[in-house]
């Protein structure tokens, strides 16, 4: 049963994009991946209005004080098992604006990250790499795919942490199932 | 117009003439209503680009800087710390609102007479008295507390009317920004918007980096018009130096300015489509705009922030053997216009959504002071590009697109329209472009001095004043964005409507909150 909730996860994750006071740079990178030159869908990923149906909320944006309260809320709206990925140099560690007034820096200080996918944007190939590692840590490890998987890390993300995390939502999710 | 202020005004006013524009009127506080009355009744033409507050130690000095049809000059007053009080000219040009409204959260100028006033830029409960951009307030001292994830929403008293939030998280809304919609049934009778959201300090910011760092921050503005903001920020500075760059450096900004302008339209356009549920459209578009950015990369080495204008010139040279590369790709998509024109000329779906939606009369256009493409739809004739030629535009031959009817529908066209241009422009800068070098090597602190710097974005003028005080950091950046000046537009034009247009009418705008909020 977890096997089957798991694939379907894997083949049709639906994500909400939040910006948390971006400059627009990683929010048109993320809708340029919907578009016919990288065309994100082919991976089942389809962009979802609504925090109460999306599974992996994509957050840009250096986190301004008057978005902090509102970016917890939209968290705790999604429903179990959720994944957060934090795109773009601001939204892993504040980036340039580190330090100004009005800012928090970095999405981590407000709601748990699951991955991090920095730059200035980040180019859509990034992105995409780093949705498509996100879903790959939910399978669990198959012994075959170990040294594949060892020449791929260009990215900040960290594997063993998505695998642990994502681990833990499912269990969470099949307590919230028992009761 | 500067020599009718002197017949008046007389021994009144001190005028600097050539100084922020073709001249910086001195006068004492409250004589700024009587110099804009007269600007007013002289010229039709007459606005407001912008209001800039800024700390000079015992009083803060308001700058009022005004077009009129031919000239651009900034009236200079000044408000003591202590009583930090002066007149609203809201009264007068009703485009100045959010103007005053950014000067009085910023810097705790109060703007008697103002109709709303309070909190625009900075959250509800910012702490009292403390004015950001107030030299003596130390950013890392700021105790803040963040907004609350709901707040209380002033009932209509009417039972009829309903209030409905738009925002900060919504569908139609790629950016954080809350607009509280009235509406009587399905009729708009009053539209409140909240900015501030992106409100990321980066005037303050500026304050306490180096010249050349500040260049890359003011990129960070926005991710859309980057290079713009660039340019903004680099002509300012080398007014202040007073440096003229190489002529090749001039002609290889154009193309970078022009590159922003032709995604940005692409994406605009696009991003219609989606908003009226047109969704191939919009799929279309963003498959045009990929070679595009293509080009940027090329050009440039990134493909979002070029990071190729900076002080003195541009940072890397352009390829010879690029060229052919770039003209290529701009014939492919000149061939591709004409069945984006056919789309918008004869799709019924498209014209019922857009034709007489959010009609903006010309009058309303300059009494708001709206720019871009939103003037330009409405019949008012303002580009930079054509009043004040900069860089290498005044050598370029182009058009200046404008439509009179107003509506979504024409504004929309203004962009398609000057996605050709862009080309036309782009080609003949790459045919013309003088040979030279690129870059001058400038030092890195800048003498004491102040400037304007004025361009024109794809979403319309966009304007910069810097002022330096001889060391390697600026003492005050000041950014007046279009969509900041655009968005009064859409709080008439939306009243009357149904609410179901909102979207369409709003997209039509070009609206760009990260420029809005800094």
């Amino acid at each position: 049963m977890t096997d089957t909730k798991t694939w379907a996860r894997i083949k049709s994750p639906w994500v909400l994009h939040f910006n948390s006071g971006a400059c627009n740079g990683c929010d048109i990178e993320i809708v340029a991946l919907l578009t016919p030159k990288y065309d994100v869908e082919r991976f089942g990923v389809k962009l979802e209005p609504s925090p109460r149906h999306a599974d992996v909320l994509l957050v840009t944006g250096c986190v301004t004080q008057q978005c902090a309260e509102r970016l917890k809320a939209i968290y705790d709206q999604m429903p179990q098992p959720k994944f957060v990925v934090a795109i773009g140099a601001c939204a892993c560690s504040g980036g340039v604006f580190e330090g100004n007034y009005n800012v928090v820096g970095g999405v981590d200080k407000v709601i748990p990250v699951t991955a991090y996918i920095p730059g200035c944007p980040p180019r859509p190939e990034a992105i995409l790499d780093g949705v498509v590692k996100l879903l790959n840590a939910l399978n669990p490890p198959k012994p075959k795919k170990q040294p594949k998987q060892a020449e791929l890390p260009k990215e900040k993300t960290k594997p063993e942490a998505v695998e642990a995390q994502a681990a833990q939502g499912i269990v969470e999710e099949e307590k919230q199932v028992a009761k | 117009m500067i020599g009718l202020i002197k017949s008046t005004f007389g021994d009144k006013v001190q005028i600097q003439l050539g100084q922020l524009g073709a001249a910086a009127i001195t006068v004492n506080n409250g004589l700024h209503r009587d110099v804009l009355k007269t600007m007013l009744a002289a010229d039709g033409k007459t606005g407001i680009t912008a209001i800039t507050g800024l700390d000079l130690g015992a009083t803060i000095g308001v700058y009022y800087h005004i077009h009129t049809s031919d000239v651009f000059v900034t009236i200079k007053t000044e408000v003591r710390k202590e009583n930090p009080k002066t007149q609203t000219i809201v009264d007068l040009h009703p485009g100045a609102a959010f103007h005053e409204l950014e000067v009085a959260d910023l810097l705790g100028v109060v703007f008697e007479g103002h109709p709303t006033p309070g909190h625009f830029v900075l959250s509800e409960n910012w702490p009292q008295g403390v004015y950001p951009l107030r030299k003596d307030v130390k950013v890392n001292e700021i105790k803040n507390v963040p907004t609350p994830a709901s707040e209380t929403i002033k009932l209509p008293e009417n039972e009829r009317l309903v209030k409905i939030i738009i925002g900060p998280q919504h569908p139609a809304l790629l950016e954080p920004e809350k607009f509280a919609v009235t509406v009587d049934g399905e009729t708009v009778t009053k539209v409140e918007p909240r900015i501030g959201y992106v409100h990321r300090g980066i005037e303050k910011a500026s304050e306490s980096r180096g010249y050349l760092q500040d260049v890359y921050l003011m990129e960070r503005i926005c991710g859309i018009c980057n290079s713009c903001h660039a340019y903004g920020f680099v002509g300012a500075v080398e007014k202040i130096l007073k440096t003229q760059v190489p002529p090749r450096a001039e002609y290889l900004r154009v193309i970078a300015l022009e590159l922003n302008r032709l995604h940005s339209h692409l994406l605009t356009l696009g991003h219609a489509g989606l908003e009226i549920g047109y969704e191939t459209l919009f799929q279309y578009f963003w498959r045009d705009r990929e070679p595009i950015m293509d080009l940027i990369e090329l050009t440039s080495g990134n493909r979002v922030y070029s990071s190729l204008i900076t002080i003195g010139g541009v940072r890397r040279d352009l390829k010879n053997t690029d060229i052919p590369k770039i003209k290529t790709t701009l014939k492919e998509l000149r061939a591709k216009l004409p069945f984006y024109r056919q789309i918008y000329e004869n799709e019924p779906t498209l014209k019922l959504r857009m034709k007489n939606v959010g009609v903006l009369s010309k009058q309303d256009a300059i009494n708001l002071s709206v720019v871009g493409p939103v003037a330009r739809g409405s019949g008012y004739d303002v580009d930079v590009r054509k009043d004040e030629p900069y860089s290498a535009y005044g050598e370029i031959p182009f058009k200046e697109i404008v439509y009179t009817t107003g509506d979504t529908w024409a504004r929309m066209n203004v962009r398609l329209d000057e996605v050709e241009e862009s080309i036309n422009i782009i080609e003949y800068a790459v045919d013309h472009i003088p040979s030279g070098p690129f870059r001058l090597e400038l030092p890195r602190s800048v003498p004491a001095g102040e400037a304007v710097h004025r361009l024109e974005a794809p979403r319309g003028e966009l304007f910069y004043y810097v002022r330096s005080n001889g060391t390697d950091m600026p003492d005050r950046v000041k950014v007046r964005t279009p969509t900041f000046a655009n968005i009064p537009s859409f709080l008439k034009t939306a009243i009357g409507e149904s609410i179901a247009d909102i979207p369409a009418n709003f997209v039509s705008l070009d609206p760009c909150f990260s420029c809005t909020d800094r």
